[in-house]
């Protein structure tokens, strides 16, 4: 069956209907097009639709491709009119099957507004005054300075990158709100544009952090998301609709961020932060704003910005629960709390432990006013803090981070070094006294057999895994660790070691000469 | 000099009074093929408001054309 088709005589939506079923799907949802008597003031007495059919048929199959797939829909089909059409008549026709309700609106809407958009069909308007025109042809031709798009490829995919430009000719908002504090005034507002934030995480946190900040003018808003939306995520993300879910978040609030306010140099960048990527991205940004709903990207953030010595802003979420930290240049870092980084998967996150909207979003607005406060040096509280806040006793507690001792007067002696090592990296490390190597932050992990760990017990922190076990299996080892492989003679880790490096674990290690060398005989 | 088919719809085959024409240009590409003939039919449109399709898919402005391709200049749609 065919998934888009053009038909030049009146459509069976009986037979249409049909065609959709599905045993498995427990609904449908249906969107019909009809010839209306007006449009834009006018009175309208006809219609003419055209068709560029070859293009046409290609780009509406891939539309309903697409909605499969997106959606995860049993079926869809869309049928437009061509020719000649009467006051009333149906002019398209889309149905969608599926096993529930919501994906079927969401299918249907998103066919429907995509076929709007991208495929090549004109329409003809006939007056009752004798008058006719091409509907959007004409509009463009009178007015092509409020129609350009920079980007030719993307005029039929929701032309966004249009200016925004309102019919009194606002170009911006109206910033005389917080101007007239007095703290902020002018030169306030010129430090807001002059700032440039990067928000990683477009989701429960990062959606009020957006809108506040592009509201406030921020002139270069960075939004790192590598994230589609999904209909879980709209109780609490309300900057988004129903009708996108399935679009990278990324571009979606880069959109909404620029109908709010076209003065914002907003963009996006559809990647997962980590600390691959992390320095590069935050190079061009003055602060930092963790919205991510993991340890990993959290203590990545972390790590760019102590680094670049940049300052950040990081949030978190726990059911009725929230924390909050500013991170600045020679301040506490995340990582005098927790000098372990936390690794996920050990305290849930908002879609396993579940959460109620307000809660992210009251503390997305903390951010975005501790942002704000930022730029323009408004009094904070004098020493560096961690801010608890229960949102059901509404009690909030700040408990003072101390910079921890090790790193007091010099750069985070906590930050793992770069795990990733090259190929001329050495498989091995001399050997020394293993606490050195403890307090280095490598993992030990003995490699002996019990015999021989019962003979010569390790009294340092360690883990044991057999060498066959690890050779193996090297993948049971975290990328995010740096690991020290002992056994007596250094030859059983050495070998360990070529296998956990070819399983892309770089940041491995055999102590030469194994154990034999460091223990007394 | 290549030799192309030039495809029109809606208003541009309104404006053009044909909807097809085999023609010859030294055109290099679409955009320079588009400014050529809506100097000679005056059309309302400028490119920058159009898309372009060549054999029947999308295509940037600035691709080289070639000889017997299908060119069709895509005005705003406005389907359902």
């Amino acid at each position: 069956m065919k998934h888009f088709e053009f038909s030049d005589s009146m459509l069976d939506t009986g037979a249409l209907h049909a065609s959709v079923e599905h045993h498995a799907a427990g609904g449908y949802a249906s969107f019909e097009g009809w010839v209306r008597d007006h449009n834009d003031g006018r009175s309208v007495r006809r219609l003419e639709y055209e068709a560029y059919v070859d293009l046409a048929i290609k780009e509406g199959e891939r539309i309903v491709a697409e909605a499969i797939t997106r959606f995860g829909i049993h079926n869809a089909r869309c049928v437009h009119r061509v020719g000649a059409l009467e006051l009333g008549e149906l002019a398209v026709w889309v149905g969608v099957s599926s096993a529930h309700r919501a994906e079927a609106f969401a299918a249907c809407r998103y066919i429907i507004d995509e076929v709007k958009h991208r495929v090549p069909i004109w329409k003809k308007e006939h007056y009752t005054n004798g008058d006719s025109g091409w509907v959007n042809c004409e509009r463009c031709a009178q007015a092509p300075e409020h129609t350009h798009s920079h980007d030719h490829a993307s005029v039929h995919h929701h032309p966004p990158h249009e200016p925004h430009v309102h019919p009194d000719g606002l170009q911006a908002p109206d910033y005389s709100r917080q101007i007239t504090l007095a703290s902020v005034g002018l030169e306030g507002q010129r430090k807001i544009r002059a700032a440039r934030v990067l928000v990683l995480g477009a989701g429960g946190l990062g959606s009020p952090v957006l809108s506040l900040l592009a509201g406030a003018g921020i002139g270069t808003l960075g939004i790192v998301d590598d994230d589609t939306l999904d209909a879980s995520n709209l109780h609490r993300q309300t900057i988004y609709s129903l009708a996108d879910c399935g679009r990278p978040k990324a571009l979606l609030a880069a959109e909404r961020i620029r109908s709010l306010n076209p003065e914002v140099d907003v963009r996006p960048y559809v990647e997962r932060a980590s600390e691959k990527n992390l320095t590069a991205l935050s190079e061009a940004y003055d602060i930092l704003v963790d919205c991510s709903d993991n340890f990993s990207t959290r203590f990545a953030v972390n790590d760019a910005a102590v680094k670049l010595q940049k300052m950040a802003v990081v949030a978190s979420v726990y059911q009725y629960e929230g924390q909050i930290q500013v991170i600045r240049p020679n301040g506490a870092c995340l990582r005098c709390l927790w000098p372990k980084a936390t690794l996920d998967g050990t305290v849930g996150n908002c879609a396993e432990a579940g959460v109620l909207g307000p809660v992210p979003s009251i503390l997305g607005s903390l951010q975005a006013l501790e942002v704000l406060k930022l730029i323009l040096n408004l009094p904070s509280p004098a020493t560096h803090s961690l801010i608890l806040i229960d949102l059901l006793s509404l009690e909030v507690r700040r408990v003072e981070a101390r910079r921890a001792a090790e790193c007091a007067g010099r750069t985070c002696q906590r930050i793992p070094q770069p795990l990733l090592t090259s190929d001329t990296e050495p498989l091995e490390l001399l050997a020394r006294p293993l606490q050195l190597y403890v307090d280095e932050g490598y993992t030990l992990i003995d490699l002996r057999d019990d015999k021989e760990r019962a003979a010569e017990p390790l009294h340092v922190d360690h883990q044991c895994i057999l060498a066959m076990s690890l050779i193996s299996k090297p993948q049971q080892l975290d990328s995010n660790s740096r690991y020290l492989l002992l056994c007596s003679r250094g030859q059983r880790s050495l070998a360990a070691t070529k296998a956990v490096r070819a399983a892309g674990i770089s940041a491995a290690w055999s102590m030469q000469g194994g154990l034999s060398c460091v223990t007394p005989a | 000099m290549i030799i192309v088919e030039i495809q029109y719809y809606a208003l541009l085959r309104e404006q053009a009074g044909i909807s097809s024409e085999r023609m010859e240009t030294t055109a290099k590409t679409a955009l320079e093929l588009y400014e050529e003939v809506r100097q000679r039919y005056g059309f309302s449109l400028s490119s920058d408001q159009l898309q372009v399709a060549i054999d029947n898919d999308f295509s940037q402005w600035d691709v080289a054309l070639q000889n017997g391709q299908r060119i069709v200049f895509i005005p705003p749609v406005a389907g359902g």
